[in-house]
């Protein structure tokens, strides 16, 4: 099965008076891990949220698979289409196991409640997320990495062909920031899932992404493979910051190292040491 | 993979035993209370004789007070109960604030205010009364909403405004009560606080209707209401309708609580208990609807029962839930507080 597509056209949506998006134009890759990067307030939490269908357009419009994404029911387009916040809320005395079962909420219906496909599912949800152990815990007394795990497992549970996360590696440190990663690359290798997802490090979304999507001011800058958009004019475009860009010795792909104003002094430092 | 499937289905056996177990604890409760209920009195009836009163012999001095005293007043302590719990914990999980129930944010006082000015004010009695109750009960819930908006609904915010909101209404209720031409101690009782004095077979049906209709949709969309503590944006993303779900829970918990406030006055605390004990006996996994509706009814019952025949004077219903409520209220402020969380 061929993964649907997810088209945005003439994208115009904010929250308050202002528009923070001013028309944007992106098709996402099927099948591929879109990363949306750009400096803060660019809009691309915004852009990640007119994608799930959680803002009001005031112009233009995003399809799924051809279908105008607003004329989808909402239940419908949940067992195909996921969405994680970067802040969700873990109620009170939750267990891992109930968190991850709540993925499995689309499937089901008023009367058909749990099945052996959603057993299925939350077991797989668990064992990749390496979370099968903790599934009797109580969701508040694990680490921030073990709860990150957590919530993705409930996203995976849901069994979308397209995932979009927001900020997921945030509050982790870099060893489960890269845990995350790896285990959602895995997913979109097995799968087949597009995964498109907010990241703020340049070299970890260059890294894993198969598509960079750079934002700025609420338009589209720049969109393509690592290797063409993480460049020296687009970082001094995006950030206002001087680097250099070099091979990442481990993938492969483009690392940005940034110069900022010490970068001088601090060889000098050296040089004369 | 086949270990985690047995985990899993270790785990769900377990939750669903524990919550079999304080369901089936809390029904046993239930009908002991009512049973004492219906025993209880000037004269003590053994459960046979009060058995054989039901079926519909007729024993003199016994089936009177039994079909029309006893019966109707147990039956409304059960269903005004269940009320104010499923009402109170719909609220507390749409909020996702303990504090937001609707006798601490002015639904009570609202339904309550406009019951007294129904019926002590302007005469009037039966289902327009309910009806009234309901109205200002959703007028309330549409005034704190509207006075606290700012850009979206905050939880905080809304249970300030709902407890001043909520005062201006009890004294509204004193004021009608002082005013009345036919003032009485029982009568101001039960609008301030609650009480199942003078209960009437009459005044059950269109309760039990209201329990039917809006309790039988809030337990259907329990699986909803649980996906709407992931938070507004997450539950979205799970395919929930926010819009049409918070406002067909607004209805449907305003309508409890409004129609249950009218027939009994507004007993304090219920609807602001319930959800905390039933999450306390359940573990807080699943669904608190139903729990919470059960612990709302042995609530009254047992506060009913407390107030008429373990206190040294009777007192109604509604004074010993206050008694009750009042120290939990300063637990969870005291709490919150400590914890650095504003409210």
């Amino acid at each position: 099965m061929t993964p649907p597509t997810l088209s945005a056209r003439g994208l115009v949506a904010g929250y308050g008076a202002a528009p923070v998006l001013h028309g944007i134009d992106l098709d996402i890759a099927p099948g591929k891990i879109t990363v949306i990067v750009g400096a803060n307030a660019c809009g691309k939490s915004t852009l990640l949220r007119a994608l799930a269908r959680l803002l009001p357009l005031r112009a233009g419009r995003v399809t799924f698979d051809g279908t105008d994404l607003h004329r989808i029911a909402p239940r419908r387009l949940a067992r195909r289409l996921g969405f994680l916040p970067q802040t969700p809320i873990a109620p009170e005395g939750i267990t891992v196991l109930d968190l991850v079962s709540r993925g499995r909420h689309p499937h089901q219906g008023l009367f058909s409640r749990w099945s052996p496909a959603d057993a299925a599912a939350v077991a797989h949800a668990l064992d990749v997320t390496d979370t099968a152990a903790l599934a009797g815990r109580d969701l508040a007394a694990l680490s921030g990495g073990q709860r990150q795990r957590v919530w993705i497992a409930m996203a995976l549970a849901q069994q979308t062909e397209v995932l979009l996360l927001d900020e997921p590696t945030t509050f982790l440190d870099i060893n489960h920031q890269i845990e995350v990663l790896d285990l959602l690359a895995d997913l979109n290798r097995r799968r087949g899932t597009s995964v498109v997802m907010v990241l703020h490090d340049l070299n970890l979304a260059a890294r894993y992404a198969d598509v960079l999507v750079a934002m700025r001011a609420g338009r589209l800058h720049d969109q393509g493979p690592p290797g063409a958009v993480l460049s020296a004019a687009n970082i001094r475009a995006l950030f206002g910051l001087d680097s250099t860009i070099l091979p990442d010795p481990v993938s492969g792909r483009p690392m940005m190292i940034p110069h900022g104003r010490q970068t001088g002094q601090m060889g000098q430092g050296l040089a004369h040491g | 993979m086949t270990d985690t499937l047995s985990t899993i289905a270790r785990l769900r056996r377990d939750r669903l035993r524990r919550r079999g177990l304080v369901l089936a604890l809390l029904a046993a409760l239930i009908l002991a209370g009512l049973a004492a209920m219906l025993m209880l009195g000037h004269r003590l009836l053994a459960p046979g004789v009060v058995l054989d009163a039901l079926r519909g012999a007729e024993i003199p001095g016994v089936s009177f007070t039994l079909r029309e005293l006893r019966l109707p007043r147990a039956l409304l302590a059960v269903a005004a109960g269940a009320a104010f719990g499923l009402g109170g914990i719909a609220f507390q999980t749409l909020l996702r604030n303990p504090l937001a129930s609707p006798d601490i944010i002015g639904i009570s006082a609202g339904a309550s205010a406009a019951a007294v000015l129904a019926i002590v004010g302007l005469g009037l009695g039966g289902p327009v009364v309910s009806v009234l109750a309901v109205a200002a009960g959703l007028g309330v819930a549409g005034l704190i909403t509207a006075l606290s908006w700012r850009d979206g609904l905050c939880g905080t915010r809304l249970i300030l405004v709902g407890i001043g909101l909520s005062a201006l209404l009890q004294s509204l209720t004193a004021y009608v009560l002082s005013r009345a031409p036919s003032w009485s101690l029982q009568e101001a009782l039960r609008w301030m606080s609650g009480s199942l004095n003078g209960a009437q077979m009459g005044q059950v049906a269109p309760l039990a209707l209201v329990l039917a209709l809006g309790g039988g949709w809030l337990i259907a969309r329990a699986a909803d209401l649980e996906a709407l503590r992931l938070g507004d944006e997450a539950a979205a993303g799970l395919g929930l309708r926010l819009g049409r779900l918070r406002l067909g829970v607004i209805l449907a918990a305003v309508a409890l609580v409004a129609v249950a406030t009218a027939t009994v006055g507004p007993v304090a605390f219920v609807a602001f208990l319930s959800g905390p004990i039933a999450a306390r006996l359940t573990g807080r996994d699943g669904s608190l609807l139903l729990p919470a509706a059960c612990v709302g009814a042995v609530l009254v019952l047992a506060a009913d029962l407390a107030g008429q025949w373990l206190l040294p004077a009777r007192y109604p219903v509604g004074v010993v839930t206050g008694v009750l409520g009042a120290p939990y209220l300063l637990a969870l402020i005291w709490r919150d507080n400590a914890k650095g969380a504003g409210l």
